[in-house]
């Protein structure tokens, strides 16, 4: 059985996606609409910031870029989302995909359209803990979801070069 | 499905949730006008939270009635150690028995905190007092929860203090038991 | 004991600076400086004494007649640097590294504090008393 952090963090979660809607709420128009998930990736984006920070402190140096997504697909995402990656693909030049079958924000989530168009939101937070990681292991980029059929999800990561 | 990680998973979710929950505060401070309105939205949020949680709770205990208000303190107590993994201390029973103190001597939540000078009306873990009122509304205790001491604002402890109003049995909706 | 311990950001500008004795902190400062460039070619991976090694701790940077640096670099590319005073003969380099990996969990930690803007300097008394606990191993 899980233990408890694990239902306080999804329920905290939960509360964060509502109250970033609620925050915008009388304002239905879609620019605010964007607006409420940029709020929500900024504070996934923050935490993963700060949450690799701690996570990395005891490891060896990652060798490239590739090496740091691996790492991303694997050990963090069973630390944080309780399984790995289920497909990796790269085109080699900045972009790379992340494939989850089963996403721990979408699992509980009954298949069907209303569903289907509520994912967005929760996804974002995700995109943001990705980029927010990504950011502070000094590699910038351009993170978006995209939920085709729930629980799974993709996340799309371009690279930003300079 | 594969759960291989280097990583101890039961902290980085416990951690995992105090910076979340941490980001959610100072990202409300930036929103909101007042401390005041940030307290406010943080019980807003734990009380939402407890209403959820009190099921989990209650599934994974076997936890049945409640005979008095000391064995609700047990039984919080017990949702302490389960969620946030600290033992806090019951003491300070009202003279009534209607009230209670609930001692933390370290919180998970507050432990990586520097509360800025600027922002001492600000009551960081409010979010705790709305879990315990979300959660025991459900089990038809109507009570009320505020921090006494805080350990961010220099005091030894956090002292939260719960407060036993009435039985809600009256306000149960019809056909429910 | 150590006599200096810098933390130093991503864009190489000095984030933090404790130095024992307080007279001696701006020729310090210079020095810390100087060795960033030696940690650069240490991680540059094209540079052929680039360091095989995967650590985060670089050891010794170079010494000048009064002092020794050692450098330390978290996968965050923040840089460590502490300084010895050249007479120390007792600080071995796993006393050195056991020192970094004390700083550098103080520093994730303080990194944490929701409060706390990543990039900014840091100001935080607690963080300054801590370290100045770790480099003259009082903690």
């Amino acid at each position: 059985m899980d233990d408890g952090t694990d239902i306080l963090f999804d329920l905290l979660h939960f509360e964060i996606v509502n109250w970033t809607d609620r925050a915008h709420s009388e304002e239905k128009d879609k620019d605010k609409k964007d607006e409420d998930l940029s709020n929500l990736e900024y504070i996934g984006f923050s935490t993963g910031y700060r949450l690799i920070e701690r996570l990395t402190k005891e490891m060896p140096r990652f060798k490239d870029e590739l090496d740091t997504m691996k790492f991303i697909c694997t050990d963090f995402w069973s630390a944080v989302y309780k399984k790995q990656i289920d497909n990796l693909k790269t085109n080699h030049n900045g972009v790379y995909v992340l494939q989850d079958n089963n996403f721990r924000f979408l699992s509980k989530m009954s298949n069907g359209k209303q569903y289907l168009e509520a994912a967005p939101k929760y996804v974002a937070f995700t995109c943001g803990i990705i980029r927010g990681s990504l950011s502070n292991l000094n590699i910038h980029c351009v993170v978006k979801a995209e939920v085709q059929s729930l629980p799974s999800c993709k996340f799309h990561i371009q690279i930003q070069r300079t | 499905m594969s759960r291989s990680t280097r990583f101890d998973t039961k902290k980085v979710n416990s951690e995992l949730v105090t910076l979340t929950y941490g980001t959610l505060v100072a990202q409300m401070v930036k929103d909101l006008d007042t401390a005041e309105d940030v307290n406010k939205q943080l019980e807003r949020i734990g009380y939402n939270m407890g209403i959820r949680l009190i099921e989990d709770f209650l599934s994974r205990t076997g936890t049945g009635r409640c005979l008095d208000l000391k064995d609700t303190a047990d039984k919080i107590l017990s949702a302490f150690r389960l969620y946030l993994g600290v033992q806090p201390n019951v003491v300070n029973w009202s003279g009534a028995g209607d009230e209670f103190s609930l001692i933390l001597e370290s919180n998970p939540l507050t432990e990586l905190v520097e509360l800025p000078d600027e922002l001492k009306q600000l009551k960081y873990c409010n979010m705790i007092c709305g879990v315990i009122r979300g959660a025991l509304e459900m089990v038809q205790l109507d009570v009320q929860s505020w921090i006494v001491q805080d350990q961010l604002k220099g005091d030894q402890n956090t002292e939260i203090r719960v407060k036993f109003i009435r039985r809600l049995e009256d306000a149960m909706p019809a056909g429910e038991d | 004991m150590a006599v200096c311990a810098a933390i130093v950001g991503k864009d190489n500008s000095p984030k933090y600076f404790c130095c024992i004795n307080p007279d001696e902190e701006l020729s310090y400062q210079y020095k810390v400086l100087s060795s960033l460039d030696i940690i650069e070619e240490r991680l540059n991976p094209a540079n052929k004494n680039a360091s095989e090694s995967k650590e985060l701790f670089l050891g010794h940077l170079y010494s000048l007649e009064t002092c020794k640096l050692y450098g330390y670099v978290t996968n965050t590319k923040i840089k460590l640097i502490i300084v010895v005073n050249a007479m120390n003969l007792t600080l071995k380099d796993n006393d050195i590294r056991s020192m970094f990996q004390k700083i550098h969990s103080e520093y994730a930690d303080m990194v944490s504090n929701p409060f706390y803007i990543p990039g900014e300097p840091i100001t935080s008394k607690l963080f300054d008393s801590t370290i100045k606990g770790i480099i003259t191993g009082t903690v």
